[in-house]
C-alpha cells in the first residue's frame, strides 16, 4: 500500500506540468488512502478551476491516465475516449504510457525481489541437506526445486552465495544415476555460470572436473549444459583453463566434434580454441585425439557461419604447430579452408586465409588445389592489405617446386595479377617479397616457364621489378628480385628491356656492396646477415643474374666495361660452391669476347680454374674448362696439352693416401688454392697441407716446376723454394 | 668430364674428345658458343655423335632452387567477436 501510494505521487509529479496543475503536496494525502478505479482522489487537484466543467474534464483525463498506467484494470469492452483533435498525433498521456508501465513493473519487481530472497535464504540449508539424501527421489525433487529457484535472480544470488549449496549440487550431479537429476543439477550450474559470483562458486567447489565428466553423458541436454558452463568458465574465470586441462578436458572435448548440432559444435570448438591458444601441450593433445580430422570435417560439411568461424580459429591456432600442420594438410585442410574464401563473412575469409598461409609451406606437394589457386589469383586484385599478404604468401609457397601448380597459376593469369600486386605493394615487404618469390617460381623449372617470362614483359613488369633493386634495400626483396631477373633473362627477348631498365648497373653495384661486406667479415667466423639474408646469397644471386644477362652480346660488353672481371676472378676462390659456379659461368660467357678473354687471362684466372676442373659439380667443371679453352685459343700447343693433361688426370689419382690427406672434411669444395695469393677469401694453401712425397708426385704430374710459370703461379714457386727437399729444383 | 685414361689415344685425340664434350655440355646448359666452337663441333660430328649419348640426362645448371617461406612462426590472436 505504501509503495503504491508513493508510486502514484511520483506519477503526479511527472504528469502535473502537463496538466498545468500545481503539484499536490504529499502531506495533503490523508491516510488511509485507497485508490479507487474512478480516481476519486483527483479532488486533490487545484480547486481554482470552474467546478462543473473542470470536474468533467479531469474525470475524463483521469480515466485516460488510469488506462495508460494500469491497462489491466480496464473492464472488458471498456474504451477511453481519445482527447486529441488529430488522431495521428499522440497525446502526452499516450506518450507517457510505456515509460510509466516500465516504472510500475520495476517497483513490483522490487517488492517481489525481497520476497524471493527471503524465501531462498530460508530454503537453502534444507535443500542442501536434501541434495545429499540417500533416497534418489528426494534428491531428484530437491534438484528440481533448486533448479526452479535459479529462474529468479534474487533466489539465484542466494544460491550462488552458498558454497555448501553449490558443492551439494555438484556432488548430486556427478553421483546420481538418474538422468533427470543430473539434468537439473547441470541446469543449476549453467544458470549460476552467468554471473561472476556463480562462476567463482563453481570453480571453488570443484565443479570443473565434474563438468568435464558430464561431457561423456549420453543425455544431450546434460552435454549442452556442461559444455556451455565450461565455456563460460573458460571465458571468464581465472584458473579455469588450467583446471580443465588437468581434468583431461581436451581429451573429452575433441571426440564431441563428431556431434551434429551446429550450435553445440560452435561452443565446443570455441572451448578448444581457448584451451589451445599459446599452449603447445594442448595442441598436441588435440592432435593425438584426432582433432585435425574433426575440425576439417566441420569446415567441409557445415555452413553455419559462427561454427565455421570458431572452427577456423582453432585451425589457425593449430596451424603454427609443426606437428599439427602436416596432419591438417593431410586431412584435406587446404581444400576445406579454400571453400570459404568467397563468402560474405569477412571474418571467416580472413581467418581461413591466415590459416592457409601458415599451412602453405607444408602443402607444396598437395594435389587437388586447383580451385584454391584460382581463387587466390583472383584475390590478388583486392585492395585489402591483409588479403594481399595472405594470397601472395600462399601462392609463393604453393608454387615452390611444384610444376603443376606453377603451370596452372601461369595459365590463369597469375603473372599479370602478381605484377599488379607488386605495383600496389609499395614498401609493404610482406606483400612484395612473396609476390616476387612467386614470380620467380613461375619463371623457371616448368613447362610454361617461358610463357611466364614473356608475360612479365608483356604486362610491363620489368621496370617495376628492376626498381625493387633500388634503395632502401630490404634484402629479402632484393634477393628474390635478383633471382627473378636471372630467370627473366633466360628469355632472349627480355634481355634488351632488362638492359634498358638499368638492371646491369644496379646488379653490379649490389654485387660490389655485398662482396665488400663479406670481405669485411672474412677474418671473423661470423657470417654477415642483413634482414635475415646472408651477403654471400646476394653475391651469388647478382652474379647468377649477370651470368645469364651476359648471354646477350650487348649486355656482355656493358658488364665487362664496368670492370667486373677482376671481381669475378676473385669469386672463383670463394668457399661457397654456388658462388664458384656462377662466377665461372659469367666468365665463360664473357670469354666469348676476345678482349674479355685476354683480361680474364691477365687476372690470373687460370690457376683457380685449373682447380675447378676437379670439382664434383659438373656445371663448375664445365664452365671452368670452357673458360680455359677460350683463353688458351691463342696459346701454344704445349699449353693446351697441359690443360688437357689436367683435364685427364685428377690430382693424386694414383696416390689415394695423399689425396685423402688434403681432401676437404665436408662435402663442399676445399677452401684451398695454389699458393697464398690473398683475395680475402677464406682458404689455406694446398701446398702447405701436403706431405713432401705428395708434393714431389704432384710436381712430376705437372711436368716439373717450370710448367707452373705460364699459369702465373709465382707465389707457389716462392713457397716451394723454401722447402729444403725441393730447393735444388726451384726455378729462379 | 672424362677423367679416365683412354689408352691408345693420342693427346690430340684426347683434346678433341674433351673439348667436344665441354662444348656439348655448355650447349645443354644454355650457354652460347663462338663461331669457331660451332665450326669445331661440325668438323668433329662423329665425336659429337658418340658423346651425345654420354651426356648426363638431368638438368645441370638451373639457377637457385625454389625456397618455401616459413610464415607460421608465431600466433596472432584475433579479436573475439
Amino acid at each position: 500500500w505504501l509503495y503504491y501510494n508513493i508510486y502514484q505521487s511520483y506519477l503526479f509529479l511527472l504528469l502535473s506540468p502537463l496538466f498545468h496543475c500545481p503539484f499536490p503536496s504529499l502531506f495533503s494525502i490523508s491516510p488511509p488512502f485507497l485508490l479507487s478505479p474512478s480516481f476519486s482522489h483527483l479532488s486533490l487537484l487545484s480547486a481554482s478551476s470552474p467546478p462543473d466543467m473542470e470536474a468533467q474534464y479531469t474525470l475524463t483525463r483521469a480515466q485516460r491516465v488510469r488506462a495508460a498506467m494500469f491497462p489491466e484494470t480496464l473492464v472488458e469492452g471498456e474504451a477511453v475516449l481519445a482527447a486529441q483533435k488529430d488522431p495521428g498525433q499522440q497525446t502526452n498521456v499516450q506518450q507517457l504510457a510505456e515509460p510509466s508501465q516500465l516504472l510500475k513493473t520495476a517497483i513490483v519487481h522490487l517488492i517481489n525481489y525481497q520476497d524471493d530472497a527471503e524465501l531462498a535464504t530460508r530454503a537453502v540449508p534444507e535443500l542442501t541437506k536434501l541434495l545429499a539424501d540417500e533416497d534418489a527421489v528426494v534428491v531428484n525433487k530437491a534438484a528440481m526445486i533448486v533448479n526452479q529457484l535459479t529462474r529468479k535472480e534474487a533466489s539465484r544470488r542466494v544460491l550462488m552465495s552458498s558454497p555448501q549449496m553449490v558443492a551439494a549440487v555438484i556432488r548430486a550431479m556427478q553421483n546420481t544415476g538418474d538422468m533427470e537429476t543430473a539434468r537439473c543439477a547441470a541446469s543449476v550450474l549453467h544458470s549460476l555460470s552467468h554471473q561472476r559470483e556463480g562462476l567463482l562458486a563453481i570453480f571453488k567447489s570443484g565443479g570443473i572436473p565434474a563438468l568435464v565428466r558430464m561431457l561423456s553423458s549420453p543425455m544431450e541436454s546434460v552435454l549442452f549444459y556442461a559444455i556451455t558452463t565450461l565455456h563460460n568458465l573458460l571465458l571468464h574465470q581465472e584458473g579455469a583453463k588450467m583446471a580443465v586441462r588437468l581434468a583431461d578436458g581436451l581429451q573429452r572435448m575433441v571426440p564431441l566434434l563428431k556431434k551434429s548440432n551446429p550450435k553445440f559444435l560452435a561452443i565446443t570448438t570455441d572451448c578448444l580454441q581457448l584451451l589451445s591458444y599459446g599452449n603447445q601441450e594442448s595442441k598436441l593433445i588435440i592432435l593425438a585425439n584426432g582433432g585435425p580430422e574433426g575440425l576439417v570435417f566441420i569446415m567441409r560439411n557445415y555452413n553455419y557461419e559462427k561454427l565455421l568461424w570458431t572452427t577456423s580459429r582453432v585451425l589457425k591456432v593449430l596451424s603454427v604447430c609443426p606437428s599439427n600442420k602436416p596432419a591438417i594438410v593431410e586431412a584435406g585442410g587446404m581444400q576445406a579452408l579454400g571453400q570459404h574464401l568467397t563468402g560474405s563473412s569477412q571474418r571467416l575469409t580472413q581467418n581461413c586465409l591466415w590459416t592457409l598461409r601458415n599451412l602453405s609451406d607444408a602443402a607444396t606437394k598437395q594435389e587437388g588445389l586447383d580451385g584454391l589457386l584460382q581463387v587466390l589469383v583472383s584475390q590478388l586484385g583486392s585492395d585489402d592489405v591483409n588479403m594481399l599478404t595472405c594470397a601472395t604468401g600462399i601462392l609463393s609457397n604453393l608454387t615452390c617446386n611444384n610444376s603443376r601448380n606453377k603451370a596452372l597459376v601461369t595459365q590463369c593469369g597469375g603473372v599479370e595479377a602478381l605484377i599488379h600486386a607488386v605495383l600496389r605493394a609499395g614498401e609493404k615487404e610482406d606483400v612484395a617479397e612473396p609476390a616476387v618469390c612467386a614470380l620467380r617460381h613461375l619463371t623457371s623449372r616448368h613447362q610454361d616457364a617461358e610463357l611466364a617470362q614473356n608475360a612479365v614483359r608483356l604486362h610491363y613488369g620489368i621496370p617495376a621489378i628492376v626498381k625493387l633493386l633500388g634503395q632502401p634495400h630490404y634484402w629479402p626483396v632484393v634477393k628474390a628480385t635478383v633471382g627473378l631477373i636471372r630467370n627473366l633473362a633466360l628469355c632472349p627477348v627480355n634481355q634488351a628491356p632488362l638492359r634498358d631498365a638499368g638492371a646491369i648497373p644496379r646488379l653490379v653495384n649490389l654485387l660490389l656492396k655485398a662482396h665488400q661486406d663479406t670481405q669485411r667479415h672474412a677474418s671473423s667466423a661470423q657470417q654477415t646477415y642483413q634482414d635475415g639474408v646472408r651477403m654471400e646469397e646476394i653475391v651469388e644471386g647478382c652474379t647468377g643474374a649477370l651470368h645469364i644477362l651476359a648471354r646477350d652480346p650487348v649486355n656482355r660488353g656493358e658488364i665487362a666495361s664496368m670492370q667486373t672481371i677482376p671481381l669475378f676472378v676473385q669469386l672463383l676462390y670463394s668457399y661457397v660452391e654456388n658462388v664458384k659456379r656462377v662466377s665461372a659461368g659469367v666468365l665463360c660467357e664473357l670469354a666469348l669476347d676476345k678482349q674479355s678473354a685476354e683480361m680474364i687471362d691477365a687476372e690470373g684466372a687460370s690457376a683457380p680454374l685449373m682447380e675447378l676442373l676437379h670439382s664434383s659439380n659438373e656445371g663448375i667443371a664445365t664452365y671452368a674448362a670452357a673458360v680455359l679453352f677460350r683463353i688458351s685459343e691463342d696459346k701454344s700447343s704445349d699449353y693446351r696439352k697441359r690443360v688437357s693433361v689436367e683435364l685427364t688426370h685428377s690430382l693424386f689419382k694414383h696416390d689415394p693416401v695423399a689425396w685423402e690427406m688434403v681432401r676437404p672434411a665436408s662435402g663442399s669444395d676445399a677452401p684451398y688454392s695454389l699458393g697464398g695469393v690473398s683475395t680475402g677469401c677464406r682458404r689455406t694453401t694446398l701446398l702447405g697441407r701436403l706431405p713432401c712425397p705428395a708434393i714431389v708426385h704432384f710436381i712430376r704430374c705437372l711436368g716439373g716446376l717450370d710448367w707452373l710459370m705460364p699459369l702465373g703461379c709465382l707465389k707457389p714457386i716462392q713457397y716451394l723454394s723454401n722447402l729444403p727437399l725441393l730447393q735444388e729444383r726451384t726455378v729462379a | 668430364m672424362n677423367r679416365e685414361e683412354a689408352p691408345g689415344k693420342s693427346p690430340e685425340e684426347m683434346y678433341i674428345q674433351q673439348k667436344v664434350r665441354v662444348l656439348l655440355m655448355l650447349k645443354k646448359m644454355g650457354s652460347n658458343l663462338t663461331q669457331n666452337e660451332e665450326a669445331f663441333l661440325r668438323n668433329y660430328a662423329g665425336v659429337v655423335h658418340a658423346q651425345m649419348s654420354q651426356l648426363p640426362q638431368h638438368n645441370i645448371d638451373q639457377g637457385a632452387e625454389d625456397v618455401v617461406m616459413a610464415f607460421s612462426r608465431q600466433e596472432t590472436e584475433d579479436r573475439r567477436q
